[in-house]
């Protein structure tokens, strides 16, 4: 009688039990970190519209979704994380692996997918392959305050340095940016919607070429001009 | 009216603009906010009694190198004369009592806004830093060290983490050498990966002020300066701040 006892139990115990997310190996979950540990918060795909997206965003990604239809233009998914295979590659490729942390690995987030919704980075890229353009529509949140009331020029780095280096990748495969040029024309509004439209230039061995401008939704106003220069990684020569 | 005042200090490259039109654009004025003497300047920046929380304050993620390099340097602030800058949460509590020329103050009910070097408040994910100012040489350190959330490359800080750093850095550096308020141009030459959780010591200059903007300099490297990992150029608007009208 008991033995039937506690198999029923057992069966009871099974069933009410929360579903056990799948945590990276090495990491402890950590309050804070509960929310970024879950395997469906990593692959959502972070580039479609949610609440935080105001009219113009919205208006612009509707606009480029219909740039979509005829197969010239691609829209970039975004996740929070490099996808583990992705990680692998890289690693085996380029690193010293006695000198990487795993650790720390599984804590890391892409830095432009590292907030909230609306509070940071709001953003999607579309990608032109025939004409070698990556347009990135972007919403900068309270988060990336620089000036009262405008973004801070390190987060139109930051989207300038994603954008050119998306663009750089597109043609290149695994790149890294070796100069960043920035002119600031004018400064971007808190929450505005802008247009960063880059460009690959050329390419010149294992250097890629992209510039780009930072415009307002009708394009009637020029925020910043960058010209850029990244180079395709040498699978041959360690990065550590 | 944001727009015109802008398109003046586009002009800045041939100069005359902003000269001809001193009513659109504050000129620089000793009888100004900041008063004729640096000191007013920085006992607003630097508050000796405020409840604001300083986030330049070593914390448990911080590594051994950047704990003993900031010892290192709280001496100097003794001896030689460097300061070390408190940071906020956001920027609007650094000139309080202050706001941006008229023209170019908006009205922000964005809620809760963060400096963008401050966004990630958990310690040692984001931003670690602290940025001590040497006044007469106009020079700053910055110690930097990037948490797993800044991360681009696998196991690797962003790019545009170590632009974010380098602009606000170039940023704090100019508002105090010279009332710089807005960046003109950054230029960076990347070098070399900065791994995550690893310390980036950043040697800044100004080189030179000249017709209202400050040039400034910067060599990002490891802290037995084998390893540079990226060197730039920052150039900055000096642009006065007004006082608040009395609500």
């Amino acid at each position: 009688m008991l033995r039937s006892c506690a198999a029923r139990l057992r069966t009871l115990w099974a069933l009410c039990r929360p579903p056990v997310g799948r945590r990276l190996p090495g990491s402890v979950p950590r309050p804070e970190l509960r929310s970024f540990s879950s395997e469906e918060v990593i692959l959502k795909d972070c580039s479609v519209p949610n609440p935080s997206w105001n009219k113009d965003l919205r208006l612009l990604f509707d606009q480029f979704m219909k740039k979509c239809e005829d197969g010239s233009w691609k829209r970039l998914p975004s996740y929070k994380r490099t996808p583990t295979e992705r990680i692998q590659d890289f690693k085996t490729r380029f690193l010293d692996p006695k000198l990487m942390k795993e650790e720390q690995m599984s804590q890391a987030q892409l830095f432009t997918r590292s907030f909230d919704d609306g509070l940071g980075f709001e953003y999607v890229m579309f990608y032109n392959d025939i004409e070698k353009r990556m347009v990135c529509l972007f919403q900068g949140g309270p988060y990336l305050e620089g000036p009262p009331g405008f973004i801070h020029g390190g987060a139109i780095a930051t989207m300038i340095d994603s954008t050119v280096g998306m663009c750089a990748m597109m043609a290149g495969g695994i790149v890294m940016t070796a100069n960043l040029n920035i002119n600031y024309k004018r400064p971007i509004p808190l929450c505005s919607v802008v247009m960063i439209n880059s460009q690959l230039d050329k390419v010149e061995g294992r250097k890629f070429f992209v510039s780009c401008n930072v415009q307002s939704v009708d394009e009637k106003t020029l925020y910043s001009e960058a010209t850029s220069l990244f180079i395709k990684l040498n699978p041959a020569k360690s990065l550590t | 009216m944001i727009r015109r005042c802008f398109q003046v200090a586009a002009r800045l490259g041939h100069h005359r603009g902003l000269l001809e039109a001193p009513h659109i654009l504050p000129r620089l004025n000793p009888a100004s906010a900041f008063g004729s003497s640096t000191d007013s300047m920085f006992s607003r920046f630097l508050p000796e009694k405020t409840d604001l929380k300083d986030y330049a304050l070593p914390n448990a993620s911080w590594c051994s190198d950047m704990l003993s390099l900031y010892q290192e340097f709280l001496e100097k602030t003794k001896s030689s004369g460097w300061i070390k800058l408190p940071s906020f949460k956001s920027n609007r509590d650094h000139i309080q009592g202050l706001k941006l020329p008229s023209g170019l103050a908006v009205s922000s009910d964005k809620g809760d806004c963060r400096i963008f070097t401050r966004c990630i408040q958990v310690e040692g994910q984001g931003f670690e830093y602290v940025i001590f100012f040497q006044p007469t040489q106009k020079k700053s350190v910055c110690l930097f060290q990037p948490g797993p959330y800044l991360e681009g490359p696998p196991g690797f800080a962003h790019g545009g983490s170590l632009a974010a750093m380098m602009d606000e850095t170039f940023s704090k550096t100019a508002f105090l050498a010279g009332e710089g308020l807005f960046t003109l141009s950054l230029n960076i030459r990347f070098k070399n990966l900065i791994p995550v959780g690893s310390l980036v010591v950043m040697d800044v200059e100004v080189d030179k002020i000249e017709d209202q903007k400050l040039y400034m300099s910067c060599i990002a490297h490891s802290r037995d300066q084998q390893t540079v990992y990226a060197k730039s150029s920052g150039v900055f608007l000096q642009l006065q701040l007004e006082e608040e009208s009395p609500q």
